[in-house]
């Protein structure tokens, strides 16, 4: 069984079982396979070196939107530049929190530095903001109807499976999210 | 946003914060400079039901250095006004902080302060 993350001598530890990190490797995977951009093949090589991207469209998957969205609620003229500007370092810097969590979990003793950590708590989030769009989940009615999930002999389609594995993020991010809190004042 | 249902972490870190209105002394300067009156943006986070309250306060705490009170507060206003207000400044700037907030996975846009509808005056708390 997994344990919660908590903060004490060692600084912020955590404790998963080899199938609760092929788990997350496996999340980890599916987010970053959909922030990888394309690379097109006319690309022009400076413009990606600064990270411009002048073919960038909103995407239309709904999750992916969810993790790059609009920059203006009602300019879709002024998202759609901004996102030419930016969209492909946020692609990146995404990933790399992503890839960072991954290769913790590669690692023995789950013990995180704080800015470890603080890439973790990304990386999950984004996960979960995945998985919520995957479930369907578009107000806190639907949320509270996804926490009841908490028995994993309850998983009989991918729906509920879903679910749990979106519980167990959850839970898992809410303890790094008190632990990095943890840190923080014990700092100040 | 959420609070996790079963996982038995305490939820009495934000339980406190309406009653607690005290002004933290550090952040005296940037909120100074960030409530001028003739600074034309905003810097806006949406609520959704997924981010953690914990999580978006850490974010608020982390990346701005609001005072754990103030980065409750703002989070609170998200949660039960669906949006609030988080920071002021010129539109590069908060448009900088509206890619930091997508980084962290926060559903956050920018716009111009007197097309501020609901939610405003939030961060000059």
């Amino acid at each position: 069984m997994a344990k919660a993350f908590k903060y004490g001598l060692k600084g912020i530890t955590g404790h998963l079982e080899p199938a609760e990190r092929e788990l997350l490797r496996g999340l980890i995977d599916d987010v970053v396979s959909m922030l990888e951009p394309r690379e097109a093949a006319d690309q022009d090589p400076l413009a990606a070196l600064v990270g411009l991207d002048l073919d960038v469209q909103a995407p239309t998957d709904r999750a992916l939107l969810r993790l790059l969205p609009n920059v203006m609620k009602d300019d879709d003229a002024g998202s759609l530049e901004f996102r030419q500007l930016t969209e492909r370092s946020l692609r990146e810097s995404k990933i790399g929190a992503l890839r960072a969590a991954a290769m913790g979990l590669d690692r023995k003793e789950l013990t995180l530095t704080q800015d470890e950590a603080r890439l973790w708590s990304m990386a999950l989030n984004d996960i979960r903001l995945v998985l919520a769009e995957r479930l369907d989940i578009r107000d806190e009615a639907d949320a509270d109807h996804v926490h009841a999930m908490q028995d994993w002999s309850q998983a009989e389609d991918v729906e509920s499976y879903l679910a749990l594995v979106y519980n167990f993020t959850t839970w898992l991010q809410e303890s790094l999210v008190q632990s990095m809190m943890a840190s923080m004042d014990r700092r100040t | 946003m959420t609070t996790p249902v079963a996982t038995g972490v305490a939820r009495g870190t934000y339980a406190a914060v309406d009653v607690e209105e005290r002004t933290d002394t550090s952040e005296q300067g940037s909120t100074a400079l960030l409530s001028a009156p003739d600074i034309p943006w905003n810097l806006v986070v949406w609520n959704d039901p997924v981010n953690l309250m914990s999580y978006v306060s850490f974010v608020f705490q982390s990346y701005f250095g609001y005072s754990e009170a103030k980065a409750n507060k703002l989070m609170l206003e998200v949660h039960r006004k669906g949006r609030s207000i988080v920071a002021h400044g010129a539109k590069e700037q908060v448009e900088q902080h509206a890619v930091a907030m997508h980084g962290y996975g926060l559903w956050a846009t920018v716009e111009k302060a007197s097309s501020a509808g609901t939610g405003k005056g939030g961060a000059r708390g």
